[in-house]
């Protein structure tokens, strides 16, 4: 649904996006990651077709947003990082104006099912300026939707919002990915990234990795499991050392009592490790599997990167 | 943005100055410098000196009403590109399949239409107050065909521009006040309009206020053009801040 080859963008002489390859299947959720100035927004206003590449080649849905922009507004919505709107308007308002520049919709329709869907039907006639901030990012989404989409770009839709306001949006984003609607998600939210995203792209200017987050780590981080021990006896470390599925072993600094031992596959090799100790006399007290998260693979990526 | 209570107190105060100006500019003027007044020599023969100046002072409404359209069209036009940006409903807006002479039409019709309605009830309100102060029988010597040329051809003809103008100037600076600064090349031109008059230097017949508006009304086509042209939406987009 979404392909880019060797797609850049410079301002002047600073580079934004620099070769970014990549593609989405539809249906798909891919979260782009990247700090500040990474050329996220850059990468979604060139797919939604409203600034031109300097070079490489992209298609959205079939079209050439440089070429066919007309065509690409069609298929695509956006939900940009501050939801703008006429706050004068109701929210109704608001929305039958943007419906009404799609061709071929039922724009009554469009509105009233849209605001039912997001729960903003009660607040219909009110005007914008008297909406939180999570009723305002729930109205740009309805906004976004208001022509069916195929493929949605959406610029940190949780940004700023109440941690119950963002469970809400991150539910209706799974939800309408569930309807074969493909989701470019621009996220500093790592938690949200890995929760909701199939597929996370890390970039900084240029793409850094891509990949499930299951891969992600699987490719920075070995598989590793921490053992604390309430004993453990001289040798051990050695033994444990010579098993062929263990890649090494490290007492933890000022902890005698707890090991990491990195391990083909936790699930598999677990057990065996555990019966090795117990057989050299250690006495474990628990075993868990040293679990990294997104926002370890990130930072570990970012900062290599830099 | 019609519903700004600011830009609605602007629409309804220039008028009113406006006239205010006209009418009493028409009843202090001729007593003090009725004689030898250059533009009124040829006008309204068989009346004497101060009528001949009133009747040349009243007709110039049809010239001084042109700053309506002028400024309210060029307010409306430079907010309406720069307000969208400031209230980042342009990005969204952008991201609907509409075309830039589409967005820019609307814009258009959004700014003259108004401008045009009170240019038109200001000018209906002058012609009922200068009856009231008595001056009605002047009016034979006023309104005729150079009158209505001026007021529903020049009028949106100028109203255009002025729109024209504040959209290029809008879609190219950074904030509402840089690109209302190209208001200044309308409205000068129109107190040109009248000094000529007044010194007796051009008569708008109503053959050479048809030329004018036809004029004019070339021009508003190749700044629309222009207009559609320059507006980028790639720089706005970008330098928007």
């Amino acid at each position: 649904m979404i392909h880019t080859e060797n797609l850049s963008r410079r301002f002047g002489d600073r580079v934004a996006v620099d070769c970014l390859s990549f593609d989405v299947r539809a249906g798909q959720i891919l979260g782009l990651l990247g700090p500040n100035g990474a050329g996220k927004t850059t990468t979604i206003r060139m797919l939604a077709g409203m600034i031109a590449p300097s070079s490489g080649s992209l298609r959205v849905g079939g079209y050439d947003p440089s070429k066919e922009p007309e065509c690409v507004h069609e298929i695509v919505g956006l939900l940009t990082e501050s939801p703008g709107f006429y706050e004068r308007l109701t929210a109704e308002e608001n929305l039958s104006y943007f419906a009404r520049f799609y061709e071929g919709i039922d724009v009554t329709g469009a509105v009233d099912r849209n605001l039912e869907r997001m729960g903003l039907s009660e607040r219909r006639r009110d005007r914008v300026a008297t909406f939180s901030k999570g009723m305002k990012q729930r109205l740009a989404l309805a906004r976004s939707l208001l022509h069916g989409p195929r493929v949605l770009f959406l610029d940190e839709p949780t940004a700023g919002l109440d941690p119950e306001a963002a469970r809400d949006l991150r539910e209706l984003i799974v939800e309408l990915s569930g309807e074969r609607r493909t989701v470019l998600l621009c996220t500093h939210n790592l938690t949200e990234a890995e929760e909701i995203c199939e597929r996370i792209a890390i970039f900084r200017t240029e793409l850094i990795a891509i990949g499930t987050p299951a891969a992600l780590r699987e490719e920075r981080f070995c598989p590793t499991v921490r053992v604390r021990l309430a004993r453990s006896k001289v040798g051990l470390l050695d033994a444990l050392r010579d098993l062929p599925f263990v890649q090494a072993v490290e007492a933890e600094p000022g902890d005698g009592g707890l090991l990491s031992v990195r391990v083909d596959d936790i699930d598999r090799d677990r057990p065996r490790l555990v019966a090795r100790i117990v057989e050299h006399g250690g006495e474990v007290l628990e075993v868990a599997e040293d679990r990294k998260t997104l926002e370890d693979v990130y930072l570990a990526l970012v900062r290599e990167e830099a | 943005m019609a519903r700004s209570p600011s830009n609605l107190l602007f629409v309804l105060v220039i008028p009113l100055l406006l006239i205010g100006q006209a009418t009493l500019l028409s009843w202090i003027l001729p007593r003090f410098l009725a004689v030898g007044v250059p533009g009124s020599s040829t006008l309204a023969e068989g009346l004497g000196d101060v009528e001949r100046f009133r009747v040349l002072l009243l007709d110039q409404f049809r010239f001084f009403v042109l700053v309506i359209p002028a400024m309210v069209a060029n307010v409306f036009a430079t907010l309406s590109i720069v307000e969208e940006k400031m209230t980042r409903t342009l990005e969204p807006l952008l991201a609907t399949p509409v075309r830039t002479w589409e967005l820019l039409l609307g814009k258009i019709l959004s700014g003259a239409i108004p401008a045009l309605a009170v240019t038109w009830a200001s000018t209906g309100i002058f012609v009922l107050l200068t009856i009231a102060l008595g001056w009605g029988p002047l009016l034979q010597w006023v309104i005729g065909a150079s009158w209505y040329l001026s007021i529903f051809l020049l009028t949106p003809a100028v109203s255009i521009l002025s729109f024209a103008l504040g959209v290029i100037g809008s879609s190219r600076a950074g904030d509402a006040k840089g690109a209302q600064n190209l208001a200044v090349l309308v409205v000068l031109p129109l107190f040109a309009l009248i000094a000529v008059q007044v010194i007796g230097l051009v008569r708008f017949t109503p053959l050479l206020t048809l030329v004018l508006s036809v004029g004019i009304t070339a021009l508003d086509a190749v700044l629309l053009r222009l207009a559609v042209r320059l507006f980028a939406r790639e720089s706005i987009l970008i330098r928007w801040r």
